[in-house]
């Protein structure tokens, strides 16, 4: 803030009369009086006598029309809510959504689970799984990521068992998911990884 | 404001009150020059200024009978102005400058001594426009509208040294930008 002098602060406030003033900040008063001046000039616009005498003389609406008017006007609603509530509302959403979403799930056959497959390749295009559960066919189970972040995942329901597969990166980087289960050397010298599918209904 | 053979506020707001609403025409002509002003000074924009200052001659002709002291009607109505410019300024998105915030194109007809005037016009409303709208408020009501802060203290509702520091900051940061520029 760049603070002046408390003297000129009281000639502009009427406390102290303009001769007491030093020269030396005359020119800081006369600066700010003159930028007053010009903004204190008239403002050149139309009158809006008409426009609100108009408005005046109109006929006031009626109730019902106010209250539709106010219907149809989009107004905010503002809620003040303790952190605690917060926290309450988060859970109950969350456990809402949990039951909805065990309702609305997949429905599993009795021998059949679920195989969910997690990659990071942050600068992939595509990502799909290829493995004993699709013959090694590319392009037919593809992984998503959905927030940009890299990671890639896909959920599968498979029957029960224990299935081989590798990630196929951009259809043509083979690699296997070293978070797997476990590795186990294929006949090429490579490693497949082994994911085993547990039946949900036991 | 009273002029002789002129009726005073308080009768003009008895007969508005009284069912003559032609009457509210005078308070119209009487004050919107000096609320246009305050209005375009602090929104930095004449049309923003109009539709204000006509949502507020609006809104005290509606509620006119709250005015309690009808004598007093200038300060009543700088309050209500006051306000409507505030909820423009709040409503005004953050990149939002108006239009004729830009400096005057130079029209050759126009003298030297008027187009420099121009010039710091815009200057000083850029400046101006540039302060918080709670120092631009007390700028403009002290030193442009000439109020005292007494009056000054009836319109916003603050106390008299809130008022008196946000003039003094609102000066130094002017003289900041003033001094910069010369």
């Amino acid at each position: 803030m760049n603070t002046i002098d408390p003297r000129i602060h009281q000639v502009l406030d009427g406390e102290l009369p303009a001769d007491a003033l030093p020269a030396e900040l005359r020119d800081a008063t006369e600066a700010i009086r003159a930028a007053a001046d010009l903004l204190a000039a008239p403002v050149p616009v139309r009158s809006l006598e008409s426009r609100v005498m108009a408005e005046v003389h109109r006929p006031a609406p009626s109730l019902a029309r106010r209250v539709t008017g106010w219907l149809a006007t989009p107004h905010a609603i503002t809620f003040r809510v303790r952190p605690v509530w917060s926290l309450a509302f988060a859970a109950a959403a969350a456990v809402l959504t949990l039951f909805y979403a065990r309702d609305v799930g997949p429905q599993l056959g009795e021998h059949e689970g679920i195989a969910q497959f997690v990659g990071r390749f942050p600068d992939a295009r595509s990502v799909h799984v290829v493995g004993t559960f699709n013959d090694w066919r590319p392009g037919t189970i593809a992984l998503q990521d959905l927030d940009n972040d890299g990671v890639w995942t896909a959920t599968v329901v498979l029957p029960a068992g224990t299935y081989e597969y590798m990630f196929v990166v951009d259809g043509e980087r083979w690699v296997p998911d070293h978070l797997a289960d476990r590795l186990v050397a294929d006949d090429f010298g490579r490693e497949n990884s082994v994911v085993i599918v547990r039946p949900v209904h036991r | 404001m009273d002029v002789i053979g002129a009726p005073s506020d308080a009768e003009i707001v008895a007969r508005v009150l009284g069912g003559d609403a032609e009457a509210f025409g005078f308070v119209i002509r009487r004050y919107e020059a000096g609320l246009l002003r305050f209005a375009t000074r602090m929104l930095g924009s004449r049309d923003a200024a109009a539709d204000a200052v006509a949502e507020g001659f609006m809104r005290a002709y509606r509620h006119l009978a709250s005015c309690r002291e009808p004598d007093r009607l200038r300060t009543w109505l700088y309050r209500i102005v006051t306000n409507r410019c505030k909820s423009h300024l709040a409503r005004r998105s953050v990149g939002d400058v108006p239009l004729d915030e830009a400096p005057p194109v130079a029209d050759p007809a126009d003298g030297e001594a008027e187009l420099e005037r121009a010039e710091q016009l815009a200057l000083v409303q850029r400046a101006l426009t540039g302060l918080s709208p709670d120092k631009r408020e007390a700028f403009v009501l002290k030193h442009v509208e000439g109020l005292s802060y007494e009056e000054m203290a009836a319109i916003t509702g603050e106390r008299i040294p809130t008022l008196k520091m946000r003039v003094h900051r609102a000066r130094e940061a002017l003289l900041k930008v003033l001094e910069d520029h010369t």
